[in-house]
């Protein structure tokens, strides 16, 4: 049988126009979504039960007797860390918080390693954006900073900016103008009206001249900044200031080097600049198809959208001290509950070295790097194929994922729940 | 008074220990049943350090704390302190003298991260380096660090007095990447060198005496100026920033 | 089958005419009843006020903008941060609180239902899902209409009814419960940057004005038979001036139901400004109040702003830019594709400040000038006037002069000579402030058949018994026992059980959704709609088939079903 309309679990996109075929409960067929999330459909190899380390090997236990191990892990810490969360549906990263805050350990998703630094600047100046759609209807310039779509998300310039139809735009392939801001010549500089090459680095001061030069003050500013010359700098500003609606979109490129923080507040501040000549608006690329959700689910739960810290029984929140990262690579945790990512792959040495001292549950449909520092593995229904729940699109946008297939196994959210059941009882909550 | 505090050796070393009720105040009105954090668990003062407490005291002014013996994991010490005294004889954790509006801090080896920040008032000394945020702010906050004066001996992190607002920030070292990046008052002095030195900075005034690398291009060289004998090249700035402040360099390099 | 027995309650019940009467109050599974048996559970009022629980009929209190609110400002959530205490779980946040954290202080002031003020119909899956961990209050969306292009494009052709069609199958589409316009036509101009000036301003390219749009809505509404009216956020917000463009609008107004109001008119503080510029700013509210007290058709509420911290969030993009050009502070915004906009900027009300005197001193004045109470309801626009935990600080002011007198001691010195606020001299009585805040309310969003707002026999058993004696105590000259009497309840009762008692949330709670759902006959449905569809397809970024919110949202929920006249 064929499913319309099913939402691709895979990146910040959340496309929600895929068809799936499936027979016998199985996928046979994905069309309409992109390479990425089409290799997420058709599936790796799934952990059929739980298991648990076993000297150099691994022993198979059933789903009580890892629920038990990890409810006991999480109540006998000092300091639990409950990382990942991304990859999960809304419901359970809920039930996340309430087991986070029940614990008094620390709850923080990917973000800490992808977009934190664009809420950290967020959080000094606020953030001028919109739903894709506004872009995708009106957009005439489309900066990508930092981001290379056509690889990280591959239906993003065909869904909601470059090529897509606009209310607005009679051609919108013609008529849009699209300015790519990069180190490196990507495939996406390729199909660029206008390609800015940075010095890696230089991405701050190259946005601080652009603010200048929108302010008039562009006779300040040398000849040459970070590789960028004066005269494109005027002209990228030119072509802003004529945009009828500007669209800026910034990925790692520009959260994940130098500044870091500091490189997105200018962008927005840019951005800021602009809206008083004409309309622009700002969106990071989030990459985990529900990253954003986790901090939106974190945000209206403890306060803050990341990096919490329950130890004291009030949420804390100061990312640099209490996000992931920076626990493990300090060893400032003595347990770790990973949901739905995987460490083991993205994170320095120092943080896995940590993690391989101290007991570990990962909740994974598969075995990933991450596994290979786990004390125990539970696997679970993958959301978006077998178990549905709610996600945040990266413009905000709450989609429903939807399930295709029969589940053979609990969801996170029954997994979680059931762990935090468990919890109650063991600490008399009722 | 003086109230010896060393630290004993721990089981798990690494867990980082809250004790914002060790400051001056506290032993002046009375400590009994001070207790600290390890994690989620809350431990009495004695299970982690040995506590000594000698004479009485008039007023908090007359209460001098001594931090002995591996202190690098214990934070928030000295937080919103108002007057007396702590000598740390060794390293700090992070969050030493947050809010702290009166009263001295000297640290003998390094501090950690977020160091002094948010103060108000009163003096911290540290003689080894500082870590990142070093007299700067909270997240979201539009003012960081108002008054007092944080003076680093070493080298500083990054991000030190970052949205400084008042008082006065002394780097005797080096300072990482983005000092006084969005000040907006106060005085930020670094002897050493620096990177991309009061970017976005909206007022208040900074002086490097070494080389500004990756200089933020859109300050304006107003020309060359002498202050207490040494000749800077002053610039005003940012720019970007419809910046009313006020930097002066020794040496500068743009990356261009 | 449970029960209560609350005795000895000195009972203000506005929609049942009883006011101060001592009396018990019979309650059985949930509901109000004549009597119960002597194995009830008893709880003894003495003699204290006592009230149906309240109803708050705008605030800002989940969504994507509120969440976005508090996502932006860690420096808003450290001002309020509590842990977990028995029931209640940790709460962080003062003027954008996490939802527990709203929940829990509204249920201690004593509020059982409360309405979400803006709610973008794309983003309503979220709404719906902070809705689930605000447990206290039985929740309700305003839907957001104001630039939704099918309802424009209906309205330049002329097609009330395709109009009515479209908000029909939305509303129950996204769980919502009433139509919201936020400055109607100004959100679409956003979307290029620009505004509308007048409700006579055409809506660039969909050549509509606000006044056709407001017209057709209000219009639209009593086709669908809707149970509140239309919830509207008027043009020119927060500009000098712009009382003119308020009173145009309000003379717009039909008198369309027999009811109930045609129109709610919120935050009118915001709107009844005279002048021309910040310098020579006024308060216009006798001209406001001499337009609401002819006009019966409709009700209005304060938009009462007090002085301190606050954020201010809205729908109304335009109008938050103005305000981030004026503050420079941080200013986030956030359009959503075919529908409306968004805005949040912090503020800080100063008393300092004239302009902010003025403010504080006009939302005052619409309340004290408004002849018949019901038609002014009292609200802060929560957070954007003041967090609602100053609510009993505005009814103290509103309950003794002495006690204004006392303030505006401390306002702005100017703020006298642009204000009519110091030459009245009225003073609310208990009843009025009953009917502000709960009696109103309910019957202006249209729940008094479905037990909100009373206490007559069959209503819901939502109940506040407040700590305070009202044949004892002199409001006008005792502001702060008023202060502090409504700032905590004693006993907040939901649906027949102490949710919170003296400060201390009692139970997880579980609240109840309140929506609409207009039956519309098949050949004006949506749902197969070609051009509908076609149209929604190629222009939203979400597929038909995946906007609507799902049932799984609804946990608990009333659904109002109604009969449209189509």
């Amino acid at each position: 049988m064929k499913h319309y309309d099913v939402v691709c679990p895979f990146c910040g996109c959340l496309c929600d126009d895929l068809e799936i075929t499936v027979e016998n409960n199985r996928i046979i067929g994905v069309d309409n979504g992109c390479t990425l999330g089409n290799a997420k459909f058709m599936g790796k190899e799934r952990l059929s039960s739980p298991i648990r380390r076993n000297g150099d090997g691994w022993e198979t236990i059933s789903y009580e007797e890892a629920v038990g191990y990890t409810v006991d892990m999480l109540l006998e810490a000092d300091r639990p860390l409950l990382y990942g969360w991304s990859g999960t549906h809304g419901e359970a990263q809920c039930t996340g918080v309430h087991m986070c805050e029940l614990v008094g350990g620390i709850i923080d998703s990917t973000t800490s390693v992808c977009h934190g630094p664009s809420i950290l600047a967020i959080q000094e100046v606020g953030h001028p954006g919109c739903t894709l759609g506004r872009v995708k209807n009106r957009a005439d310039v489309v900066i990508y900073w930092g981001c290379n779509p056509l690889e990280a998300h591959p239906r993003h310039m065909s869904r909601y900016t470059t090529y897509a139809d606009g209310y607005f735009l009679d051609n919108a392939f013609r008529e849009r103008k699209v300015i790519v801001v990069d180190v490196r010549k990507t495939e996406t500089a390729r199909v660029a009206d206008e390609f800015v090459r940075i010095k890696p680095g230089g991405d701050y001061a190259v946005l601080s001249a652009l603010r200048a030069i929108v302010r008039g003050k562009g006779d300040m500013v040398p000849a040459s900044v970070a590789g960028v010359s004066r005269s494109q700098l005027e002209r990228m500003v030119a072509m802003c200031k004529d945009a009828k609606f500007g669209a800026v979109f910034f990925g790692l490129g520009l959260t994940m080097t130098k500044g870091k923080y500091k490189n997105i507040r200018n962008a927005i501040e840019l951005v800021d600049e602009l809206s008083r000549h004409t309309k622009f608006t700002i969106t990071p690329m989030r990459g985990h198809w529900n990253v954003y959700g986790s901090n939106e689910v974190f945000t209206w739960m403890t306060g803050y959208p990341y990096a919490i810290d329950f130890c004291r029984g009030i949420a804390f929140y100061n990312p640099g001290e209490t996000s992931a990262i920076d626990i493990l690579a300090r060893k400032e945790c003595d347990a770790c509950l990973i949901v739905g990512s995987d460490p083991g792959a993205h994170f320095p040495r120092g943080c896995a070295e940590h993690l391989a001292d101290i007991p570990v549950v990962v909740i994974d449909p598969v075995p990933t790097m991450t596994t290979a520092f786990a004390n125990v593995q539970i696997p679970v229904a993958v959301s978006g194929i077998d178990a549905e729940g709610t996600a945040y699109r990266m413009d905000g946008v709450p989609i429903r994922v939807k399930k295709v297939i029969e589940p053979t196994l609990p969801s996170d959210s029954e997994v979680l729940g059931d762990i935090f059941a468990r919890m109650k009882e063991a600490t008399g909550y009722d | 008074m003086k109230v010896t505090l060393e630290v004993k050796p721990r089981r798990k070393p690494y867990l980082p220990i809250e004790a914002e009720g060790i400051m001056p105040r506290t032993f002046f009105e009375g400590a009994d049943g001070l207790t600290v954090y390890r994690g989620n668990k809350e431990l009495a003062l004695e299970e982690i350090f040995s506590v000594a407490i000698e004479g009485e005291a008039a007023s908090v002014d007359e209460v001098a704390i001594e931090i002995l013996g591996d202190s690098s994991r214990i934070k928030r010490i000295g937080e919103y302190m108002d007057g007396g005294r702590i000598h740390i004889a060794g390293d700090i954790g992070m969050h030493c003298g947050n809010f702290m509006s009166a009263g001295e801090i000297v640290i003998d080896g390094n501090a950690d991260a977020w160091l002094g920040r948010e103060m108000r008032g009163g003096a911290i000394r540290c003689h080894g380096n500082a870590g990142d945020y070093c007299g700067a702010g909270y997240r979201g906050e539009k003012r960081g660090m108002r008054g007092g004066t944080v003076e680093v001996l070493g080298d500083a992190g990054d991000f030190a007095a970052e949205t400084l607002a008042g008082g006065t920030v002394i780097i005797h070292g080096n300072a990482g990447d983005l000092a006084g990046v969005d000040m907006k008052d106060g005085v930020l002095t670094i002897m050493g060198e620096t990177w991309r030195a009061c970017a976005n900075m909206s007022g208040g005034t900074c002086y490097v005496h070494g080389t500004v690398h990756d200089m933020i291009p859109t300050f304006r060289n107003v020309g060359r100026e002498t202050v207490g004998g040494e000749v800077f090249t002053r610039f005003a700035g940012d720019i970007a920033n419809r910046g009313k402040g006020t930097l002066f360099i020794r040496n500068y390099k743009y990356m261009d | 089958m449970t029960e209560l027995l609350i005795r000895n309650a000195c009972v203000i019940d506005p929609i049942n005419d009883i006011c101060g009467e001592i009396m018990d109050i019979a309650v059985r599974d949930g509901k109000i009843v004549e009597s119960v048996g002597s194995g009830a559970e008893v709880i003894d009022a003495n003699g204290n006020l006592t009230m149906p629980g309240g109803v708050e009929s705008h605030t800002h209190i989940c969504g994507t903008k509120v969440n976005f609110g508090r996502y932006m400002s860690p420096e808003d959530m450290r001002a309020g941060r509590t842990a977990r205490r028995g029931h209640m779980h940790a709460t962080s946040g003062y003027s954008v609180p996490t939802t527990y954290g709203t929940s829990y202080r509204y249920s201690a002031m004593g509020y059982t239902t409360a309405l979400e003020g803006a709610m973008a119909p794309l983003e309503a899956r979220h709404t719906h899902e902070e809705f689930a961990y605000t447990p206290l209050q039985d929740m309700m969306a305003n839907t957001l209409f104001d630039g939704n292009w099918p309802v424009m494009q209906a309205i330049h052709e002329g097609d009330h009814k395709r109009v009515a069609a479209i908000v029909g199958w939305t509303l129950a589409a996204v769980k919502g419960f009433a139509i919201k316009l936020t400055n109607p036509g100004g959100t679409e101009a956003w979307g290029w940057g620009k505004d509308v000036s007048s409700i006579r301003d055409p809506v660039p390219h969909f050549e509509v004005t606000p006044a056709e749009i407001i017209s057709a809505m209000i219009e639209a509404n009593e086709m669908l038979n809707l149970p509140h009216s239309v919830h509207l956020h008027c043009n020119c917000l927060g500009k000098p001036g712009n009382y003119e463009t308020t009173l145009e609008t309000f003379d717009l107004v039909p008198n369309a139901h027999d009811k109930r109001q045609s129109l709610y008119a919120t935050h009118v503080q915001f709107h009844a400004y005279g002048g021309s510029s910040w310098r020579d700013i006024c308060s216009r509210s006798e001209e406001i109040c001499r337009s609401i007290n002819s006009k019966p058709q409709i009700v209005m509420d304060m938009g009462q702003v007090m002085f301190g911290k606050t954020t201010t969030m809205t729908a109304d993009g335009p109008m938050e830019f103005n305000l981030y050009r004026l503050y420079h502070n941080k200013w986030s915004n956030h359009d959503v594709e075919l529908e409306t906009g968004s805005g949040i900027i912090p503020v800080h009300y100063s008393r300092k400040n004239l302009v902010n005197s003025i403010m504080w001193a006009i939302g005052l004045e619409l309340a004290l000038l408004t002849d018949n109470p019901w038609q002014c309801i009292l609200a802060t626009d929560n957070p954007n006037g003041a967090p609602f935990v100053k609510y009993p600080e505005i009814i103290a002011l509103l309950m003794s002069k002495r006690y204004r007198n006392e303030v505006f001691a401390t306002v702005h010195p100017g703020t006298e000579h642009n204000v009519p606020l110091a030459a009245l001299d009225r003073e609310l009585t208990w009843n009025d402030i009953a009917i502000m805040t709960r009696a109103a309310p309910a019957k202006a969003l249209g729940l008094v058949d479905v037990g909100k707002g009373h206490l007559g026999e069959g209503a819901d058993a939502d109940i506040a018994i407040y700590p305070i004696d009202i044949t004892t105590t002199d409001p006008a000259n005792a502001p702060q026992d008023v202060i502090r009497a409504f700032a905590q309840t004693d006993y907040t009762i939901k649906r027949g059980r102490v949710v919170c008692c003296r400060g201390t949330c009692t139970v997880d709670g579980e609240n109840t959704t309140i929506w609409v759902k207009p039956q519309i006959s098949e050949n004006h449905s949506m749902e197969d709609d070609p051009e509908f569809n076609l149209n929604f397809d190629r222009y939203y970024t979400v597929r038909k088939r995946n906007y609507p919110v799902q049932e799984e949202y609804l946990h608990r929920n009333l659904c109002i079903e109604t009969e449209a006249k189509l």
